[in-house]
Formats: C-alpha cells, sequence, structure tokens
C-alpha cells in the first residue's frame, strides 16, 4: 500500500503549474471570456508542446503513454488556473479513446480540438471552437453549433445540429466518457476550489476594517477553514478514483462517483465561502473570483452533479 | 501510487485478524470508565501486550513490532473488525508513549515504555485547567525546584482516565516570571502521592471517564522531566500533533461504525425516505474518505514528509463525522433512541461520547484558528 504521486509525476505537475502561471493567468482567462471565444489557441498550444494533451495515449500513438493516475494532478493544475477551452473532454475522453482511428493523430498533436457529447445533455459546451464532437458511439464533424449563452465564458455551451458522422467507441479503458469525464473534472473543481481559497486569502490579507485585516476575525477565519477541510477531504477520494481508472478496478465506478459528489460538493462551498469573505467586491464582475467560480458552478452540475453521484454510490453500499 | 495491499501487508492482517479472532472477550466488557470494566480492560491490555499486539508500531525492544504506520492502519482495521475492547491505556500508548520516544532519556524509554506497552501503568493527562482550557497556555499549576524534587501545587481538571488511572503527564509553569507558552515543563507523575486529590467528575453518560486533579505540594524527582525545563510546551505540542493527527482516532473506528449503521439502515432504516439514504451514505463516503486521507498521510510520513497545522483538518473531520454517523443513526432507531438501556443502547452511548469530540483535544473552533493561521497563512487574531 502506497499512496503517493512519484516524484516524476509531481515534477509534472509542478511544471505545468509554473507553464499555467505564465501563460494562463486570469487576463489570459478573462481575454478568452471578453472575446467570445472561450478558447486561446496559443495557450492550447503550449499544453500540447508540453505533453499535457497526449498524456492518456499510447507512446506507439505518438502520445505520453500515461495513465489516469499520471493525469489526475495535471487535470487540478489545470483547474488551478482555470484554463478555458475542451481541455479536459480532448484529454481525457478523445484522445485516448480516438487515438488508434483516423482522428487519433490530429487529436494527439493538438492540431485537432476536440469536445464531448454526452447523452441526455441538450448542450455541447465548447462546440463553437471544437473540430470534433465525440459521442458515445460516433463522432460528428462540420456540424452546426448555435450558442446556448452559458454562464461560463471559458466553457461555451452550445446546441448542435447536423454533421457527418463516423462510427467510434468513446470508451476509455473500459470507463463510460461520462465517468471519465467525471474522474477528470473532480481533479479540476479541486484545482478550482484550491484558487479560489488561495485568492481569498491574499484578499483577507490586505483587506482592512475595522483597522484590521479581515483575516484576522475569526468569522472569516472560520469560513475559510471549513472550505479547506471540504476541498482536502476530496483529493485523496479523487486520487483513489484515478488508481481504481488506472487499474480498471471491479470499484471504478462507485469511486468516480464518491470523487465527483465531494469534488462537486467542496467546490460549491469554497465559491459560497470565498464570495462571502470578498464581500462586496465578489459580487461584481472585476473581480477575478467569479472566473473560477462560474467555472465551478458550471463544472459541479456536469458529468453528473453531487446528487447523481451519491446516489450511484448509494447503490454500490446500501444494495 | 499501489492501493493494493503487498504480500507482507497481508500477512500481517491475516496474523493479526487470526490472534484477534481467537482471543476477543465474546461479550462486550462493562465501560472502562467503571471500576470493574477498568481491571478487565487492563486485563486485556495485558494479553495483548503478551501477544505483542498492544503497540505494534513501537520497536520490539519496548514491547512492540516495529510495524509501519501503514500496518498500523492494517492492525486498527482488524482490531475494530474483530470488535475488541476500547483501549483503556490509549493516552499512554498512543500520545504519551511516542513523545517520550521522540523527547525522553534512554532512561526514561527503558522505565516507562514497557510498563505502558503492557498498561502495568495506565496513564491519565493532566493539561487543562479551570482557566486553561482552549487558551492553554494560561496554565498556573506550578512546579517549584527544591533540590532533586520539584514542589507541585494547583490543580488539573478534565483529566482523561485519571479516577483510575496509576500515573499522569502533565504541563506546570517552572519559570513563575515567564508569560504563556514560555516557562511551562512536561513532568509525569505518580498519581498515588501524599498531597494529591482526585475527584472524579461524571460526564454526560454518567460515568466517570475524567476527574479533577488537586495538587497539594506534591514531591516527584526531576528526573521526571520529559524534554527540557521550560521547553514543556514544544514537547505538549508534539504530543498534541499525535493527538490530533493520525494516532487518536484511526479510521478503522468510523469504517466500522457507518458499516453498522449501514446494517442498522438494511435492518430498520424506511427504504422510502430518500433523504435518510442520502444521509447514510454521505457518511459512508466521509467515513471512506478519511481512511483514504489517512493512508494517504501516513504514506507521506513514511517518505518524510511529517505532519504539520493539517493535523487540525483530521480532527475536525473525524469529530464532526462521529457525531453525524450517530445522529443518523438516533433517527433510524426512533423511540430506542431515548433509552440508556435497551438492545440498541450502543448508539445512544455512542451518539453522548461522540459529543464530546468536537470539544476535546483542543476545540473544533480552535483548531479552525490553527488551519486559518499556519495552513492559510491569515493573520494572527483574537
Amino acid at each position: 500500500m502506497k499512496f503517493s504521486f512519484t516524484d516524476d509525476q509531481r515534477l509534472f505537475a509542478e511544471g505545468l503549474r509554473e507553464l499555467l502561471a505564465n501563460e494562463c493567468p486570469a487576463s489570459v482567462v478573462r481575454e478568452v471570456w471578453e472575446n467570445g471565444t472561450g478558447h486561446s489557441p496559443e495557450l492550447w498550444s503550449h499544453l500540447s508542446g508540453m505533453g499535457v494533451l497526449s498524456m492518456l495515449a499510447p507512446e506507439s500513438a505518438g502520445g505520453m503513454g500515461g495513465s489516469f493516475v499520471d493525469a489526475i494532478l495535471l487535470f487540478q493544475e489545470l483547474g488551478r488556473a482555470a484554463v478555458p477551452g475542451p481541455v479536459l473532454e480532448h484529454m481525457a475522453v478523445a484522445v485516448p479513446a480516438l487515438a488508434s482511428t483516423r482522428f487519433g493523430a490530429p487529436l494527439i498533436a493538438g492540431d485537432s480540438v476536440a469536445t464531448l457529447w454526452v447523452d441526455d445533455s441538450p448542450y455541447v459546451a465548447h462546440a463553437g471552437v471544437a473540430d470534433v464532437i465525440v459521442r458515445k458511439d460516433h463522432v460528428l464533424e462540420s456540424f452546426d453549433a448555435t450558442d446556448a449563452h452559458g454562464m461560463d465564458g471559458g466553457r461555451r455551451l452550445f446546441t448542435v445540429t447536423g454533421g457527418d458522422r463516423t462510427n467510434a467507441d468513446a470508451n476509455v479503458g473500459g470507463l463510460d466518457p461520462f465517468d471519465a469525464m467525471a474522474l477528470a473534472s473532480a481533479a479540476y473543481l479541486i484545482g478550482l476550489s484550491e484558487r479560489m481559497i488561495e485568492i481569498a486569502a491574499e484578499y483577507a490579507r490586505v483587506r482592512e476594517q475595522f483597522g484590521k485585516p479581515i483575516g484576522s476575525f475569526q468569522a472569516v477565519k472560520h469560513l475559510m477553514s471549513d472550505a479547506l477541510l471540504k476541498v482536502e477531504f476530496a483529493k485523496a477520494p479523487t486520487y483513489r478514483a484515478a488508481f481504481s481508472a488506472s487499474t480498471g478496478a471491479d470499484t471504478s465506478v462507485r469511486d468516480i462517483s464518491m470523487a465527483k459528489a465531494l469534488a462537486s460538493e467542496a467546490a460549491y462551498r469554497t465559491s459560497r465561502s470565498t464570495m462571502q469573505v470578498h464581500g462586496g467586491i465578489g459580487y461584481t464582475w472585476e473581480a477575478d473570483l467569479q472566473l473560477w467560480m462560474k467555472k465551478a458552478w458550471a463544472l459541479m452540475r456536469s458529468y453528473g452533479d453531487a446528487n447523481f453521484h451519491r446516489r450511484r454510490v448509494s447503490g454500490f453500499v446500501l444494495a | 501510487m499501489d492501493l493494493r495491499e503487498t504480500a507482507d501487508e497481508i500477512a500481517f492482517r491475516l496474523e493479526a485478524r487470526t490472534w484477534l479472532e481467537a482471543n476477543v472477550p465474546s461479550e462486550p466488557l462493562p465501560s472502562f470508565d467503571t471500576a470493574e470494566g477498568f481491571a478487565l480492560h487492563r486485563q486485556w491490555e495485558k494479553k495483548l501486550y503478551d501477544g505483542r499486539w498492544s503497540a505494534v508500531s513501537w520497536p520490539e525492544q519496548y514491547g512492540g513490532r516495529g510495524a509501519d504506520y501503514i500496518k498500523w492502519l492494517i492492525f486498527e482495521e482488524e482490531y475494530y473488525r474483530a470488535g475488541a475492547p476500547g483501549r483503556v491505556n490509549q493516552n499512554g500508548i498512543f500520545l504519551l508513549g511516542p513523545t517520550i520516544m521522540e523527547v525522553g532519556t534512554d532512561a526514561q524509554k527503558e522505565k516507562f515504555l514497557p510498563t505502558m506497552a503492557s498498561s502495568e501503568i495506565v496513564w491519565g493527562q493532566a493539561w487543562s485547567e479551570p482557566n486553561a482550557g482552549s487558551d492553554l497556555a494560561g496554565i498556573k499549576s506550578k512546579a517549584l525546584r527544591d533540590g532533586d524534587d520539584w514542589i507541585l501545587n494547583g490543580q488539573k481538571i478534565w483529566a482523561s482516565r485519571a479516577v483510575w488511572a496509576d500515573w499522569c503527564f502533565g504541563i506546570f509553569r517552572t519559570d513563575p516570571e515567564a508569560e504563556r507558552h514560555r516557562g511551562l515543563t512536561f513532568i509525569l507523575c505518580p498519581l498515588n502521592l501524599p498531597g494529591i486529590t482526585v475527584r472524579p467528575i461524571a460526564q454526560l453518560d454518567g460515568d466517570t471517564g475524567f476527574a479533577e486533579i488537586f495538587f497539594d505540594d506534591v514531591r516527584v524527582p526531576v528526573e521526571n522531566t520529559l524534554g527540557e525545563v521550560d521547553k514543556g510546551w514544544g514537547v505538549a505540542m508534539a504530543t498534541a500533533g499525535f493527538e490530533r493527527g493520525v494516532s487518536l482516532r484511526s479510521p478503522a473506528r468510523f469504517s466500522e461504525a457507518v458499516n453498522r449503521l449501514v446494517a442498522l439502515w438494511q435492518r430498520l432504516g424506511d427504504k422510502s425516505d430518500t433523504a435518510l439514504a442520502d444521509a447514510v451514505t454521505d457518511v459512508w463516503m466521509q467515513a471512506e474518505g478519511y481512511r483514504l486521507h489517512t493512508y494517504q498521510t501516513v504514506t507521506g510520513m513514511l517518505e518524510g514528509r511529517p505532519i504539520g497545522a493539517e493535523a487540525s483538518l483530521n480532527k475536525i473531520f473525524w469529530s464532526e463525522m462521529d457525531v453525524r454517523i450517530h445522529e443518523i443513526a438516533l433517527q433510524i432507531i426512533g423511540p430506542e433512541a431515548e433509552r440508556m438501556e435497551g438492545p440498541l443502547e450502543r448508539w445512544v452511548d455512542g451518539f453522548l461520547f461522540s459529543l464530546s469530540g468536537p470539544i476535546y483535544a483542543g476545540t473544533n473552533e480552535i483548531q479552525r484558528n490553527i488551519i486559518a493561521d499556519r495552513v492559510l497563512q491569515l493573520p494572527k487574531g483574537m
């Protein structure tokens, strides 16, 4: 029993954090919101160059040959920086599922951009910037995408009609694409939450009222500590789910659901607490916090919300 | 990362399971906070010691097995799975013992550790005072040097196990000029000395699990000092780190409790009540999350990343989870939840006991302050 990441896994995640600190500051996230694309091709090519996008493709296909355990800290780092665009859908589903198809090479190279359309959803996130849409059993190209006005400017929503269809199986190593995305977004939500806590802590250290930094008040300390508690205790279940998925464990679906339920609730609690710590400025368009909050509110409901996943865990635990 | 047990770990688990199945008393023992129960629990600890299971993570020379923390967690899982008795000497074995190993002299290790492992000496904790609770640095009980002795005076309160324990470990002010965290010393003291009066305090459940201890010119030799004189705060914080961290409440306790809760729900729960099913699942996930978090923490410790102020997160998490587990159980058992004796009394007892968790070992509010100050780096307040 060894519940830790290797030095290589940690170093790769640190490298990604550094890259994103330079290439994806809040100003870049805000820019893709404001230019209406929800995607940054420049950032995309940086992620491709580092091997992030191809982490889950086999080496034989030109990928990094990684597992979900190798990728999970990367999803988390992408969340810390609130990276816009279909990076999770591309990385966690399209690349590993389609690596050996004719779509594989350009996806692995990052030249083609993919997103995912899960069953039962009326909307497709990122369809406006995607070259291909992956569905459970086929791939769509040359479709029509109509803006559905999503809340998160880094994850624009569309309705999709038409398109040329090619049959393809979107399972990822035995995982349904929905579950692969639930796992990736659990880690991404943890990253978002970590950064929201940092942003609020930075604010609480400098914002003064009653002649003192508001972070010195217990009411503020306790709000922040409780948020951190939820986030920290969502991590180990998420890493375990990655291990289960990597090893094809029988408990993969249960473990992924547990991770997504806990991460979704942690992210929501964190968004509420960190916004509260900001006071009035937290309710403005100008504060960067909203870039993280709205991503959290979008992702916590995507690929199964906390209630859905908790009930799925119930099915395993209470049966 | 490999979350599967090694062959060695599986063999250890089976060895523990086999021993426990052969030795755990078939009937639960009376509470160790009663005279009869205390004696029976001491006997049980001796049996554990003779099988070398009382302190598995300790070095072999002191009665342990030199097991790493992963194996300690495995042992705990088997221990709770077997329904074995509560650990009457946990303040000694899990709190004071590791502290002695860290800061004690060789003579102290030889003197105190084997008798602790065998529970020939059961330890009580004597830290809090009437005016030093959350504000522990407000300790006023004094130790004044007289030749080769300390002379102790003052009053301790909420001293766990002190009613029937043999010795206690306390913190005393040795430098009357020093303030707050400075000038405190960690002293080990027998409880049968002249000048000591122990007054039992009945807990919420009616048992006397803690006590007041009055020290009236009590003489103890200076070699009973643990760590350096006037540096007792640091020693105490090392102990508190173990307490809040992994040792006091191993995850197995809660895994076992939620498994019983699931069984209770299956037997008595209203299956049409989806909110109840959600609540049961929620605490199941919490217990599982706590287990996973602990394995992660412990792997980090084995790899040289010691636990710091994050230990305070654990303490809040397990104590609130414990209350929640029992709240849900009482909701399921309905009218039986009002009875102190009956077929489901264990849940009622457990509920009352769980309510102490958010208070002792540093209230959860104090833990939140610690997290905010040391982990989140917020400015000191109060």
